[in-house]
C-alpha cells in the first residue's frame, strides 16, 4: 500500500494511524541472506526489550511521583484512620513508620519496590492491611469488562452510523460528519449524567446503582462508547468515502450488487482499518474514562479505588494501579506490534 | 491561461459561498467569549458573588436567564465571569501540550539516533499512562489549583501530539524536497529550518485549536471529580462540581454549564477543522 | 330472632380485646403483615478502611456486629447492654460492672470479665485511637474480679465514664479472635457478640452482614429480644447523594444515609420515613486563631461574629432541615447546653463596623477591605472539602465569606483536599486564622478535648484556637469531676458562656445524621450515642 499522505492522516486526527503509515514507509535497505525466522525473532526481541524499558520507566515515574506528595505519610495514615486532621506526636507515629518501612532511605524503598514488582508483590495498602494485588485484582475485572464493552458498543454504533451516512447526498454527509464531531467532544461526565437522568431516573429502564450485573453495565458502557464512536467515525468516514470512489466498487456496482451490499461487503473492510489501529488507543482512553463513569454510576472498579487512594495518599495502591495499567497497555500494544511484524510482508527472506 | 485562472477563481468563489454556518457561529461564540474573558461586566446581568437567599434555586426566567443556585447567585453571570478563567486554563493547557509535544516530537525525529530512541521511549512511557492518570498523579503531588490543572492536562495530552509531530517531521524528512536538497548539498540545519519545520509545523495551528477544546473538557472533568478549581470560583468546572448535588431538584445548574463547555469545545473544534482544511488546500 | 345480650356482650368484648391486641403490638404496621427474614439493602455514604476503628464511619458499622457494655437511650440515660448493672465507688476511682451471663461470641468463646478487661487494654495500646482519647488520663487498669464482674481502676474521677462507653468505639471483641487472627482478618470481620456477623466485604461495593441466630444480648432500649428479624443486610457504599436518593426512589435500596437537604421535602411527601439525629458534641463551628494574626484581638473576633447572619445562611442552604447552631462549644443535643452562649451574637453589622473601627482597622483599600497600617484585613479559612465539610457546608462557608466581606473582612476560603488535610498542612498556628470542624461526643466532656491548654509536655493538637487559659480550663475540669449531673452542667455552661463572651468559637450548624427508609421496612431507628442506623429491630412488611 502506498503511504497515504501524512496530511490526511493528520486531518483524520489519528496519531497512531500516522505512525503506522510511516513505519510502513520503506526504510530498511536490502536485507541480506537471513532466514525470516531469525529476523522475526530479532524484531520481536527488540520490541520486548523496549516494552520492558517502558514499563520500568513507568514504574519509576509512578514511584518517585508519589514521593513528591506533600506531608508526612505516617501522619496522613493515622489521620485517615481517625477522621481528624491534626498534628501527631512522634510516639503515635513510631509504630506506623515501623510497619511500613518508612524509616528506610528512599533508594532502599525504591529497590524493595522494584524487587517486589518483579515477583508480583505490590506491597500492602496503608489503609486496608491487605496486599495491593488483592485490592486491584478484585476491581480490575469490572473495569476491564466496562472498557471492552464500551469498545464493542462503540464499534457497533460507528459501523452502523458510518455505513448509513457516508457517501450519500451532501446534506446527509455533512450531518453525519457534524454528529461525529459533536459527539466525539461530549465530556464523559456530562453525557453520563444526562443518560442517568433520562434512562435510569426518568424512564427507569436501568438501575441507578451499577453493580456488577449485566443491566448495570449498559449505561456506563454507553457513556464511554458514544464519544469513542464519534471519534472513530471521523477517520472511518474519510476512508469509507475514499473507498467508495475506488474502481473495485464501481465494478461491483456494475455487476449488479446493491448499494448496501457494496457498502457492507467491500467498502467496510477498507474503511475500518484506521479504527482497528485506534482500538488499542481506545483501550487506554476507556480505562481513563472509566474513572469518571464509575463515579457517576456507583460502579465498582479500579477508577474509584484510584481516586480514593489518591485522596488518601495510599501510596502502594496508587503506584500499583498506575503500574498495572501501564503493564496492561504496553502488553496489548506489544501484541499488536508483534502481530504486525508477523504479517509484514517486507520481512521475507530474499 | 486567464481562462483557467478565472475558472479556478470561480470555483473558489462557489466554494466560498458554501462556507458553512458552523464556522460563523463558532466565530461569534469566540468573540462573545473573548469579551466575557476581558470585560465580563459588559455581558453579565448580576454580580456573580451576590447572595440573594430568598431567590435561591429558581429555574431560568427573565430575571435570571440561566436560573439561580442554592445561594441565590445568578448562574448566567457566573458563567460569564467564569469564562476568563476557564479559557485561560484551556489555552494554557493546550499551550503546554503543544510546546511539550514540539520539544519531544522534534527530538524524537531529528536528534542523534540514541538520543532520539531514548526520547521516543520516554514519550511511549508517558503515553502508556492514560491521560487522566497522569493528571491525577500531578494533582496528588501539587494539590488542586488552576495552575496545576493547566500543567496536568497539558502533560496528559502532550504525548499524543508528540507522536503526531514526530510523524509529521519524519514524513517531511523523507519527502522529495529534502531528498533533493540533500542531493544539492544543503546543510542539515538549513534543510531542517527551510523544509522540515515549516511543513511539520503548519498543521499545528489547527491542532492547537483542537487541543483547546479538548483541554477545556479534560480540566472540567477534573473539577467534576473535585480535583480542580473549587467553589466559590465561577470557573465552569467548579460550577459543574457544585451543581452535582442539585441534579434532580435544579438540573439547570449542571446541564447548562455542561452545555456551555460542549459548545465552546465544539466551536474550537470547528475552527480547528476549518483551519486544517484550509491549510490542506493551500498545500496542494 | 333476637340475639341474646350475652352474645352481643361476648362479641363486643372479643372485638375490643382483638382491637387492643392490635394496638398493643404497636410494632406491627397498620398497613402490612410483618415478614420474617429478607435482606435489607442499605446505601451508606462512606466506606471505611476497617469495620472497627476510631472513625465515626467505623462506629456505624461496628455497631451492627459488636455489643457494648452499655447503651444510651432517647433521654440520654445510660441503660444496660452487656453490663446489667454498674456503680462507681464513693471516691469515683473504681467502677464495677456486672456482666450478663451466658453471652457467647460468634466464634464460640464466652464473654467474661477477663475478655472485657483485655479489650480495654487493647484499645489503649493502639486498638482504637478514639477510645484512647476518651480514656487517656483517667484509665489506669481493668481486671476481672470474677467471671462476670469487671473492675475498672481510674487515676481521676470520671463521672461520665458510662456515658462515653456507649459509643461504638467501645464495642467488645472476642479476645481469642484478637489474639489468634491477623490484623487483616480483624479489620475486615471482627468477631463480636452482636446481632449480625460479617459475611463478605466486597471493597468499593458493599459489605454483607448475616444474622447471628444465636443472639441473646440486645441493649435494654431495643424494641425486641432474640435474634434479628431480617436475615441479611447488604450495606452498600454509594458516595454520590443523588444516586442514593434515586436508588431509594426506584426501589433498588430500602434505606439510605445522609439525605441531601434539598431532597428532604420531596421524599417526605412521597411517604418515606425520614429520621434526623442531631449529633451531640462539638457542632460545626468556626474557631479563631488566638495566637497569631488579626484574631488575637477580641474585638476583631466579636466583629466577625456580629457581621454574619448565620441563621439565614443555614436556613436557606439547609432548606430548613439543617439546624442552625449559635453555640460554638456544644450542639443543642448535648446535655449541659447553654442557650445563653448560643444567643450571644446576633446579626448586627453596625456593631461589627463599630468594633472594627475601635480596633484600629479604619483604613480601606481599593477593594473595600479594611486596612490597619497598610495591612489588609485578610483572614485564611481552610476547610476539609468533601471530607469534613460536605457540599452544603461549603455553600454555607461561602455565605460566611460574603457577609463578612460586607464589613470589610477579606476571607480567603481554601478548600483543602483530604490528602493535604490529613497530612497536617493547615494545622500550625501560622497557617490559618479560622478553622472549622466538628467532633462527636456523648456529653459536654468534649470541651476538655477541644479546650484543654496545650503544654510542652502534653501538647493538645485538638485545641484549634490555640487558646491556653487557666480560667477556662478551671471551669472544664470542675465540670469533668463534678459529683452530680446538675453541678456538672452548670460548670460546663460557665465554660461555654466564657467561650462565647470572648468569641473564641462561634457555632454555625449542627452535624446531622439523616436516614430515609422505604415504607416496606419498619422499626429502623438511629442509635442515640452517635446517630448511626440500627437494623436489629427492623422488619419487612408485605
Amino acid at each position: 500500500m502506498t503511504p497515504i499522505s501524512s496530511n490526511s492522516a493528520v486531518s483524520s486526527g489519528s496519531p497512531v494511524a500516522t505512525r503506522l503509515v510511516l513505519e510502513q514507509a520503506p526504510k530498511v535497505p536490502s536485507v541480506r541472506r537471513t532466514s525470516r525466522l531469525r529476523l522475526v525473532v530479532l524484531t520481536i526481541g527488540r520490541k520486548l526489550i523496549s516494552a520492558v524499558v517502558v514499563l520500568w520507566g513507568a514504574a519509576t515515574v509512578a514511584f518517585f511521583a508519589q514521593l513528591a506528595l506533600p506531608g508526612d505519610r505516617a501522619t496522613v495514615i493515622l489521620n485517615i484512620r481517625d477522621g481528624q486532621a491534626q498534628q501527631r506526636t512522634a510516639a503515635e507515629l513510631a509504630p506506623i513508620r515501623a510497619e511500613y518501612g518508612l524509616n528506610h532511605p528512599v533508594l532502599v524503598q525504591y529497590w524493595d519496590y522494584l524487587r517486589g514488582l518483579v515477583v508480583g508483590d505490590f506491597g500492602t495498602s496503608y489503609q486496608q492491611f491487605r496486599p495491593v494485588t488483592a485490592i486491584i485484582g478484585e476491581q480490575l475485572g469490572a473495569t476491564v469488562t466496562l472498557s471492552l464493552t464500551a469498545i464493542l458498543f462503540a464499534w457497533v454504533l460507528m459501523v452502523v452510523w458510518v455505513t448509513l451516512t457516508a457517501g450519500r447526498g451532501s446534506r446527509v454527509r455533512s450531518l453525519g460528519a457534524l454528529v461525529d464531531v459533536v459527539v466525539a467532544g461530549l465530556p464523559a461526565y456530562w453525557l453520563g449524567i444526562i443518560l442517568l437522568l433520562v434512562f435510569a431516573l426518568g424512564l427507569r429502564w436501568f438501575p441507578v446503582i451499577g453493580g456488577t450485573g449485566l443491566n448495570g453495565l449498559i449505561l456506563p458502557a454507553l457513556t464511554l462508547a458514544i464519544p469513542l464512536a464519534g471519534f472513530m467515525a471521523q477517520s472511518t468516514r474519510v476512508e469509507f468515502e475514499r473507498a467508495l470512489d475506488q474502481p473495485f466498487v464501481v465494478s461491483a456496482r456494475m455487476r449488479g450488487m446493491s448499494d448496501t451490499g457494496v457498502r457492507l461487503r467491500h467498502v467496510l473492510r477498507h474503511a475500518t482499518i484506521p479504527a482497528v489501529t485506534l482500538s488499542g488507543w481506545a483501550l487506554g482512553s476507556t480505562l481513563s474514562g472509566a474513572i469518571i463513569v464509575e463515579s457517576i454510576f456507583s460502579r465498582p472498579g479500579i477508577g474509584s479505588v484510584l481516586v480514593a487512594a489518591v485522596n488518601s495518599q495510599d501510596l502502594p495502591v496508587v503506584v500499583g494501579i498506575v503500574t498495572l495499567v501501564a503493564v496492561f497497555y504496553v502488553a496489548v500494544n506489544l501484541l499488536v506490534d508483534i502481530a504486525y511484524t508477523l504479517i509484514d510482508p517486507r520481512l521475507k527472506s530474499s | 491561461m486567464t481562462a483557467i485562472r478565472s475558472t479556478t477563481r470561480q470555483a473558489q468563489r462557489i466554494q466560498l459561498r458554501r462556507r458553512p454556518w458552523g464556522l460563523y457561529l463558532a466565530g461569534l461564540l469566540v468573540v462573545f467569549l473573548a469579551i466575557a474573558a476581558i470585560a465580563p461586566q459588559l455581558l453579565a446581568t448580576h454580580d456573580p458573588y451576590a447572595l440573594d437567599y430568598p431567590a435561591a434555586l429558581q429555574g431560568p426566567s427573565w430575571a435570571h436567564w440561566f436560573g439561580t443556585d442554592e445561594s441565590g447567585r445568578d448562574l448566567y453571570s457566573r458563567v460569564v465571569f467564569g469564562a476568563g478563567q476557564s479559557l485561560l486554563i484551556g489555552l494554557g493547557a493546550a499551550g503546554v501540550a503543544i510546546v511539550l509535544a514540539l520539544i519531544l516530537g522534534s527530538l524524537a525525529a531529528l536528534a542523534v539516533k540514541p538520543a532520539a530512541v531514548v526520547v521516543d521511549r520516554f514519550v511511549e512511557v508517558m503515553f502508556a499512562f492514560p491521560a487522566l492518570l497522569l493528571a491525577l498523579l500531578l494533582i496528588a503531588i501539587a494539590g488542586p489549583s488552576a495552575l496545576t490543572e493547566i500543567f496536568a492536562v497539558g502533560l496528559g495530552t502532550a504525548p499524543g501530539y508528540a507522536r503526531m509531530i514526530r510523524g509529521q517531521i519524519l514524513a517531511a524528512k523523507n519527502s522529495g524536497y529534502v531528498e533533493a536538497a540533500t542531493a544539492l548539498g544543503h546543510s542539515s540545519a538549513r534543510i531542517v529550518w527551510a523544509h522540515i519545520l515549516p511543513n511539520a509545523l503548519r498543521p499545528l495551528v489547527a491542532v492547537f485549536a483542537l487541543s483547546v477544546g479538548q483541554s477545556i473538557v479534560w480540566s472540567s472533568s477534573l473539577s467534576f471529580l473535585g480535583l480542580g478549581v473549587a467553589p466559590p470560583s465561577s470557573e465552569w468546572g467548579a460550577l459543574l462540581d457544585a451543581g452535582r448535588g442539585y441534579i434532580i431538584q435544579a438540573s439547570w445548574l449542571e446541564v447548562i454549564p455542561g452545555l456551555v463547555i460542549v459548545a465552546v469545545a465544539l466551536a474550537a473544534t470547528t475552527i480547528g477543522r476549518h483551519l486544517q482544511a484550509h491549510l490542506e488546500k493551500g498545500e496542494k | 330472632m333476637r340475639v341474646s345480650r350475652i352474645t352481643i356482650a361476648a362479641v363486643a368484648l372479643t372485638s375490643v380485646l382483638a382491637l387492643s391486641a392490635c394496638a398493643g403490638t404497636s410494632a406491627a404496621s397498620p398497613a402490612g403483615q410483618p415478614v420474617d427474614g429478607g435482606t435489607i439493602v442499605y446505601a451508606h455514604q462512606q466506606e471505611p478502611a476497617c469495620v472497627f476503628g476510631g472513625w465515626i464511619e467505623q462506629a456505624y458499622l461496628s455497631y451492627q456486629v459488636l455489643d457494648n457494655l452499655v447503651s444510651l437511650d432517647a433521654d440520654h440515660k445510660v441503660v444496660p447492654w452487656l453490663a446489667t448493672s454498674w456503680k462507681a465507688s464513693s471516691d469515683g476511682l473504681t467502677w464495677t460492672f456486672d456482666l450478663k451471663k451466658g453471652v457467647k461470641f460468634t466464634d464460640g468463646t464466652p464473654l467474661t470479665a477477663a475478655v472485657v478487661a483485655y479489650n480495654f487494654d487493647y484499645w489503649l495500646k493502639g486498638g482504637n485511637s478514639t477510645a484512647d482519647v476518651w480514656l487517656a488520663g483517667y484509665y489506669k487498669s481493668a481486671e476481672a474480679v470474677n467471671a462476670t464482674t469487671l473492675q475498672i481502676n481510674l487515676s481521676k474521677p470520671y463521672p461520665r465514664l458510662a456515658d462515653n462507653l456507649t459509643q461504638s468505639y467501645f464495642g467488645i471483641q472476642s479476645e481469642h479472635a484478637l489474639k489468634t487472627r491477623t490484623t487483616a482478618q480483624n479489620c475486615e470481620a471482627p468477631i463480636g457478640s452482636g446481632a449480625f456477623i460479617v459475611k463478605k466485604w466486597n471493597r468499593g461495593q458493599d459489605i454483607v452482614l448475616v444474622r447471628n441466630d444465636k443472639y441473646t444480648s440486645p441493649p435494654a432500649n431495643a424494641l425486641h429480644t432474640g435474634p434479628a428479624h431480617v436475615k441479611e443486610i447488604d450495606w452498600k457504599f454509594v458516595a454520590d447523594p443523588t444516586t442514593r436518593v434515586a436508588a431509594l426512589q426506584s426501589g433498588q435500596v430500602d434505606a439510605i444515609y445522609d439525605v441531601p437537604s434539598v431532597q428532604w421535602k420531596t421524599l417526605k411527601s412521597a411517604g418515606y420515613q425520614l429520621e434526623k439525629y442531631v449529633t451531640s458534641g462539638r457542632p460545626q463551628q468556626i474557631s479563631f486563631n488566638t495566637e497569631v494574626g488579626p484574631f488575637t484581638d477580641e474585638k476583631v473576633r466579636q466583629a466577625f461574629a456580629y457581621s454574619l447572619n448565620r441563621k439565614q445562611i443555614v436556613d436557606t442552604i439547609g432548606q430548613g432541615v439543617i439546624p442552625f447552631e449559635g453555640n460554638g462549644s456544644v450542639s443543642q443535643a448535648t446535655p449541659g447546653y447553654s442557650t445563653k452562649a448560643a444567643d450571644w451574637y446576633s446579626y448586627d453589622p453596625a456593631k461589627a463596623n463599630a468594633l472594627l473601627d475601635a480596633a484600629g482597622w479604619t483604613g480601606r483599600n481599593s477593594a473595600g477591605v479594611r486596612t490597619k497600617n497598610g495591612t489588609p484585613l485578610k483572614v485564611v479559612l481552610p476547610y476539609g472539602a468533601g471530607s469534613i465539610i460536605n457540599q452544603d457546608g461549603a455553600s454555607i462557608l461561602q455565605g460566611v465569606k460574603q457577609e463578612a466581606s460586607q464589613v470589610g473582612f477579606d476571607v480567603d476560603l481554601i478548600p483543602v483536599p483530604q490528602s493535604e488535610l490529613f497530612a497536617g498542612k493547615y494545622s500550625s498556628p501560622q497557617s490559618y486564622d479560622l478553622s472549622v470542624g466538628y467532633w462527636t461526643a456523648v456529653t459536654a466532656g468534649i470541651l476538655y478535648i477541644n479546650w484543654r491548654p496545650s503544654t510542652v509536655d502534653d501538647p493538645n493538637y485538638s485545641n484549634s484556637a490555640f487558646y491556653n487559659d487557666p480560667v477556662l480550663n478551671g471551669y472544664i475540669l470542675a465540670g469533668n469531676s463534678a459529683a452530680d449531673v446538675a453541678t456538672q452542667n452548670a460548670d460546663y455552661e460557665k465554660a461555654e458562656n466564657y467561650i462565647a463572651q470572648h468569641a473564641l468559637s462561634i457555632g454555625v450548624y449542627d452535624r446531622l445524621s439523616t436516614l430515609a427508609v422505604s415504607t416496606k421496612l419498619k422499626d429502623v431507628w438511629q442509635e442515640h450515642s452517635q446517630g448511626g442506623p440500627t437494623f436489629y429491630d427492623a422488619y419487612f412488611v408485605k
